[in-house]
């Protein structure tokens, strides 16, 4: 007997759909079907409340100020990844000595363990004994130590040390991009007379725009839902109230409040604003004929 | 080819071989799964040591220790207990242990308390783990909040003992010193951790001394209560004699603030603190000659001074494959021979339960016993006088009645509070009255209202 190509095709892809269900359509169905519930995070206490979570959060400070912080730390953090991963980029695009040794370097930040990197940030951060302070006030740029893990800098810490840590996937992409461009577009540039700063605004910029499309959604995604970074950086200490985003006020009501019915409804919230998000920078970015 | 098919043929009959003799031996050996909280090297060493010798007594038992941060535990419990899979014993938060016996997940230790002896361990030590005639809880042993200060520095100044929080921060305000005449503050007063954990340690501590009460037998929460306002303009004045960025401060770096000569006083000081200024003080100045204890002052509306007490209880978990041979190796634990190897790992803070073990020369032998004689003391004064609670208990009622406290915990309400009196500049009534809307909502929540 011998099956209609079709029926070979559906059989083909049948172990790809299985698992792409069971794996990312079952756990999503299930996080949204929780949210419709008031449920104990691990004992079987469990009661169906329809939409009063959402509701609920709707009317709750601190949901709000949790995205605030999210969206303030998330657009900060790939706006600055954008611009330094960019320059170094267009650093380690020229030739010049040690060129392969920098670009090795460059990527250290991508492959150091997020645990590790934050332990050794917040000894660099520390304000009575750390480096950063130590240096600071050894140049003369500030009078007194800077409370780096502080109410009043831990964000601006936990930018840095994000951007510190995610621009080389920047680097990366770009660079690899970069050493497409037909050189001759360059030269043709030369010949009509523009600087390096019109070459890049005029050609380079034009030629990355589809890799900064991906990239900028890639990371706009994975900052908006970045948790370890932001969590070990205080992992509940005072400070963190001013650096709650999202994802950890998610973790906060599903393993410390023990509510994980609340929990999957930020985790739902968080994926609609995405969607909204996503959708949105489509219409605006991407022009028809490209899709 | 033929050396290939010969090596296969080898390897073979070795797993074979290996599944045939192996195979029983390993089924045969019951393991028991331990999670304890002493990460340090040497408690760990102690820990390992004490398996070993049990192991050899009992071939048939493996013992799995595993120590555990203590950011990880309760989430790994209750992971733990969800999936059907709970470990033989573990360490917990007291609240832990109250919240866990309440949805009756937890075995009974009796066997073992009978064992040591229900007369030789320690009053206050039976409070933590007893629920009405059986002990739920074992504490593996005590250690109190402690108020650690330059006693060199508070003799140049002439400072005694506070006895209230005004004296307190009298001394803190003397005690913060432009030590090289720059201007600038070189040491400042009081230190104290900013995290989740400790904030919540030392609200119930205050809340305590001031006379108060968090939560009232209906379950309401009492955040509003004068004395909490009370409690809570005494946060805002501490404040000001606080190294800036206090709130990013962990426990261990207000010790660092202690021994780098940055902090004058700290009030969530341990006995384990004693350790780490012998590893990271000027040697000259590694002694209660430099740093000392005092007793912790009590608030405006309070008649007694007040303190935590760091006393996890070993559980045992309804559900686990081995409960018999758990309770043989917490017996074994306590035996004085061994227990006495594991408290001397951190001499200072571990207190032994047993009344046997803390009168007996071997113990009273210890080097830092001798040297820190004065912290121990407090430690027992607190203890002796019931002056000590668990983490946010205010009564020892509160531990069988309120089991919502390990969520009041984790949900940071309190510190939250506290933030937003001494960071925010948020009136104490108006943040006191935002908690108690969010913990009435949290109570509410767990299904405890009775309001």
């Amino acid at each position: 007997m011998r099956l209609s190509s079709q029926k070979t095709g559906m059989l083909l892809i049948a172990p790809a759909i299985i698992l792409i269900c069971s794996l990312l359509v079952y756990p999503v169905l299930y996080g949204v079907w929780l949210s419709l519930f008031k449920k104990h995070s691990f004992f079987p206490d469990q009661r169906f409340v329809g939409l009063a979570n959402y509701f609920y959060l709707l009317k709750n400070s601190d949901f709000w100020m949790s995205v605030w912080y999210g969206t303030v730390y998330s657009v900060s953090t790939i706006v600055l990844q954008i611009v330094v991963g960019v320059i170094a980029a267009l650093i380690v695009n020229e030739a010049f000595r040690g060129r392969n040794f920098v670009r090795g370097v460059i990527l250290f930040p991508y492959v150091i363990p997020t645990v590790v990197a934050i332990i050794l940030w917040k000894w660099l951060l520390n304000n009575q004994f750390g480096l950063v302070n130590y240096l600071m006030l050894s140049v003369g740029i500030i009078e007194d130590p800077v409370s780096w893990m502080g109410k009043d800098h831990i964000m601006t810490s936990l930018i840095i040390i994000s951007v510190w840590e995610f621009f080389p996937f920047v680097v990366l992409s770009v660079l690899a991009r970069m050493q497409t461009i037909p050189p001759t577009l360059y030269e043709a540039a030369q010949v009509d007379g523009a600087g390096p700063i019109r070459r890049f605004f005029h050609v380079t910029l034009p030629q990355l725009r589809n890799v900064l499309f991906v990239v900028i959604l890639l990371r706009s995604i994975w900052m908006f839902t970045k948790f370890d970074t932001v969590w070990l950086l205080t992992q509940g200490g005072g400070a963190e109230k001013y650096i709650r985003t999202l994802p950890v006020y998610a973790y906060m009501r599903t393993f410390m409040y023990y509510q994980a019915g609340l929990g999957s409804t930020l985790a739902v919230i968080m994926f609609i604003i995405l969607i909204i998000s996503t959708a949105i920078y489509f219409k605006m970015f991407r022009r028809e004929e490209e899709i | 080819m033929k050396k290939k098919k010969k090596l296969i043929v080898v390897i073979g009959f070795v797993c074979l071989f290996s599944m045939i003799l192996g195979g029983p031996t390993l089924a045969a050996k019951k393991v028991i799964h331990v999670w304890h909280t002493e990460t340090n090297p040497v408690s760990r060493e102690a820990i390992a040591n004490i398996v070993a010798r049990f192991e050899a007594l009992h071939p048939d038992i493996k013992v799995e220790a595993e120590a555990l941060a203590w950011g990880d535990l309760e989430g790994k419990i209750m992971a733990a207990l969800a999936a059907g899979s709970p470990p033989e014993l573990s360490h917990g938060q007291p609240i832990t242990c109250a919240a866990l016996q309440e949805k009756g997940l937890l075995l009974s230790l009796d066997e073992v308390v009978k064992s040591i002896g229900e007369d030789n361990i320690w009053d206050q030590i039976k409070k933590v783990g007893k629920y009405g005639d059986h002990y739920y809880g074992l504490v593996h042993a005590a250690g109190t909040s402690l108020l650690v200060y330059r006693k060199d520095l508070a003799e140049k100044k002439g400072l005694k003992n506070p006895k209230t929080w005004d004296d307190l921060l009298h001394n803190a305000k003397e005690l913060t010193m432009d030590t090289n005449g720059d201007g600038k503050i070189d040491i400042y007063g009081l230190t104290i951790p900013g995290d989740n954990l400790f904030i919540n340690i030392l609200m119930g501590e205050l809340t305590k001394a001031n006379g108060g009460i968090l939560f009232d037998s209906k379950n309401r929460p009492h955040f509003t209560d004068e004395t909490m306002i009370q409690t809570l303009k005494f946060w805002k004045e501490l404040t000001k004699y606080l190294p800036p960025g206090w709130e990013g401060h962990g426990y261990r770096e207000t010790f660092a603030n202690m021994y780098g000569q940055k902090a004058a006083m700290m009030y969530q000081g341990y006995g384990r603190g004693a350790s780490l200024i012998e590893q990271y003080a000027p040697a000259h100045m590694a002694s209660t000659d430099y740093y000392d204890v005092w007793i912790k002052p009590r608030g405006p509306s309070g008649t007694k001074p007040a303190a935590q007490v760091d006393e996890e209880p070993w559980m045992m978990f309804k559900g686990c494959k081995y409960p018999n041979e758990a309770i043989e190796f917490l017996k074994f634990f306590y035996k004085d021979e061994n227990y006495l190897e594991y408290i001397q790992t951190v001499p200072i803070h571990f207190f032994p339960i047993t009344k046997s073990l803390r009168k007996s020369s071997a113990y009273h032998a210890t080097p830092m016993i001798k040297k820190w004689k004065g912290w121990l003391d407090v430690q027992e004064y607190y203890l002796d006088n019931d002056l000590v609670k668990p983490t946010l208990v205010i009564d020892w009622e509160d531990m069988a009645g309120k089991p919502y406290l390990m969520e009041i915990l984790g949900s940071g309400i309190l510190k939250d509070m506290v933030m937003e009196v001494t960071k925010e500049g948020v009136p104490p009534e108006k943040a006191a009255a935002k908690a108690q809307k969010r913990a009435e909502e949290l109570v509410k929540d767990k299904g405890y209202a009775k309001w």
